[in-house]
């Protein structure tokens, strides 16, 4: 680089010397390759300069919003991000899938057991075979064996989207219909 | 604008005393200029090449800007910052105005002045926002003002932000303010959820039915005569039917001594909605209710938070201890309105809370119950013999398969706890008195 300022000080003295007398801007060659040579280095120069400066770190202070109340989370929108997640990659997210399955399996089991007033063990193989909801997605969620409706198969296919996540809310829904059955009484009336 | 003194802090007591602390925090290039140097010098290369002298010219007024951009560094915020507040002890949903002056008390001008107000995090501002744009000449004051509403809590204002830019707005420099400002809102503790305690008491008198029996208004048992017993309590049907004597023993009635325990570690710290009040806030609320009616009813009532910080107030009874009591739910750090910092260790805390907690105390846990952890310990302090009731605020949504996960988890944390012998209310929309007295007529004793 030293060089090449060396070299910018001078042409720009010679310049200004130029402009003071004009023998030596006489001695220059002011044909048409030369001028236009000099014009195509400054583009070059221009675009290098402005080229040189994107990529430096030049930002402005952002203050923030400090008018409003620091936020509350709201309890399960992380494991909303999670789903979606999950949802959104067709493949992928394993442990996410098995960690929210088992979650939901614990759930159903016991809104079963509560609904059929059975022992947590009949329950549970109520929910592997399937037969704990009407609802064949929801169902077909926790049962490994059986497969999607054709309905909502069909569905995620033409979006792109796994079956998973259908399955997912479904199940959600199909216990929410149990304990609400289950919940005659309001929830704290529970003893 | 200008208030006619010379040279500000010095001679002016009221901001000698109150003096702003300035930290600098970045110095930083940004990016209003950026490439005007570049494209100016394409400009008069392409003006060259195409022998345009017009465009060769609109060039070098792209290089005056460029030297523009570059001259002067963005100058120090040399400003004395004052708050006041309207009122420094507001009662909870009043209207707080705050009004902030900035005083430049450097000799340089300040052409480019951003001032950002650090509203504590728990407040929120209803009217104007907390900043300003100006430009301030040395010695002159520019003022603004905005509006917060008051909630729960010791509010601490955070240091302001000041921004410099110089005149080209090229280069800004980001200093912190800080002045000391902060309201204390103390809600007045109002009785309601009269809640029934469970059998766990000390040797006074009081308001909860026992097993004991001897003097106090409820039918327990009958027992032999012994010499001595008052002539009333001698059960005279039973004398003209077989005659014999014996004697009346009716329910003692004792006073207990309750710890109200609230759960504040960070994962309380949650609402159904992102701007709503928090189960904090709603256990908070509650406590205090219960700290009411409970010191009305002659019980010896403390206060403790599960919460990295540490809140401890003894079971007492009388006057001050009401007014502690009401202090420490308005004001504890443990209990601010936003998450504590650190790290909350379980088995620390219940070590400690065990060796603070009287034999005779039982507990009143507030808790939203979002996580086992809560629920484990609820357990573990009833099988260490401190009755425990969980009271619940629920906060959970339930509109989108993950909320309605944790609601339903939460909703069998419930039952479980129902099951194992603990008593457990939980209230949302209805009121906190509303949801004990719906309890309290299901649990017989």
């Amino acid at each position: 680089m030293r060089p090449l300022a060396v070299v910018g000080i001078a042409a720009v003295a010679v310049g200004f010397v130029a402009v003071a007398n004009r023998g030596v801007a006489a001695a220059l060659d002011p044909s048409a390759v030369v001028v236009t040579l000099i014009g195509v280095l400054a583009v070059a120069q221009g675009i290098r300069y402005a080229n040189e400066r994107r990529g430096r770190d030049r930002r402005t202070a952002v203050p923030g919003e400090p008018e409003r109340r620091e936020l509350a989370t709201v309890p399960g929108e992380d494991l909303d991000e999670r789903i979606a997640r999950v949802i959104g990659a067709s493949r992928g997210g394993y442990a996410t899938r098995r960690e929210l399955r088992e979650r939901v399996r614990t759930v159903a089991v016991a809104a079963v057991a509560r609904d059929r007033n059975c022992s947590t063990a009949a329950a549970e193989r109520a929910v592997d075979a399937g037969d704990w909801t009407d609802d064949p997605t929801a169902a077909a969620f926790l049962d490994g064996d059986a497969s999607y409706p054709v309905r909502v198969r069909l569905r995620a296919a033409v979006r792109g989207r796994p079956r998973y996540g259908y399955g997912l809310s479904a199940a959600i829904d199909a216990i929410g219909r149990l304990d609400a059955d289950a919940g005659a009484d309001p929830p704290e009336a529970t003893q | 604008m200008s208030d006619g003194t010379d040279d500000g802090a010095a001679d002016d007591p009221t901001a000698a005393d109150r003096t702003t602390e300035r930290t600098p925090l970045r110095r930083s290039e940004t990016a209003r200029w950026d490439g005007v140097a570049g494209v100016a010098l394409a400009l008069v290369g392409v003006g060259v090449v195409a022998r345009q002298p017009g465009l060769v010219l609109v060039g070098a007024v792209g290089v005056g800007y460029a030297v523009y951009a570059r001259i002067g560094e963005a100058p120090e915020a040399t400003v004395e910052l004052s708050r006041t507040v309207s009122g420094d002890a507001p009662d909870p949903g009043d209207e707080v105005v705050v009004t902030v002056r900035a005083r430049n008390v450097g000799d340089a001008p300040l052409p480019d002045l951003r001032l950002v107000d650090g509203v504590p995090p728990g407040l929120e501002v209803i009217d104007g926002p907390a900043r300003t744009a100006t430009a301030l000449s040395p010695s002159a004051t520019a003022a603004f003002e905005y509006a917060v509403r008051a909630s729960r809590g010791e509010h601490e204002w955070e240091p302001a932000r000041a921004i410099t830019r110089n005149a080209a707005g090229s280069r800004e420099r980001t200093t912190e303010l800080a002045t000391p400002t902060r309201i204390v809102c103390t809600p007045e503790l109002a009785a309601g959820g009269d809640l029934p305690l469970r059998g766990l008491t000390t040797v006074y008198h009081g308001r909860v039915p026992t097993d004991v029996g001897g003097a106090g208004v409820e039918f327990h048992a009958t027992r032999e005569y012994h010499r001595g017993d008052p002539i009333k309590r001698i059960d005279w049907n039973r004398r003209a039917r077989t005659g014999e004597l014996a004697t009346l023993e009716l329910r003692e009635e004792r006073a207990a001594t309750v710890v109200l325990l609230i759960d504040a570690r960070e994962a309380a710290y949650a609402a159904p909605e992102p701007d709503a009040d928090t189960a904090v806030e709603a256990s908070v609320e509650a406590a205090g209710q219960a700290f009411t009616a409970l010191l009305d009813g002659g019980d010896r009532v403390g206060i403790a938070a599960l919460s990295p910080r540490d809140c401890w107030l003894p079971p007492g009874a009388g006057t001050a201890h009401a007014a502690r009591g009401r202090e420490a739910l308005a004001t504890d750090p443990a209990l601010a309105p936003t998450p504590s910092e650190g790290r909350f260790y379980r088995s620390l805390w219940l070590r400690r809370f065990r060796r603070r907690l009287p034999a005779d105390a039982q507990v009143l846990f507030f808790t939203p119950l979002l996580d086992d952890s809560a629920a484990s310990l609820a357990r573990r302090i009833d099988a260490h013999g401190h009755l425990v009731t969980v009271l619940s605020p629920d906060v959970t949504a339930g509109d989108t398969p993950g909320t309605g996960l944790v609601a339903f988890e939460r909703r069998e944390r419930l039952r479980a706890l129902r099951g194992a012998g603990i008593r457990a209310v939980e209230w949302g929309d209805r009121s906190f008195p509303v949801a004990v007295a719906g309890a309290a007529a299901r649990w017989s004793r």
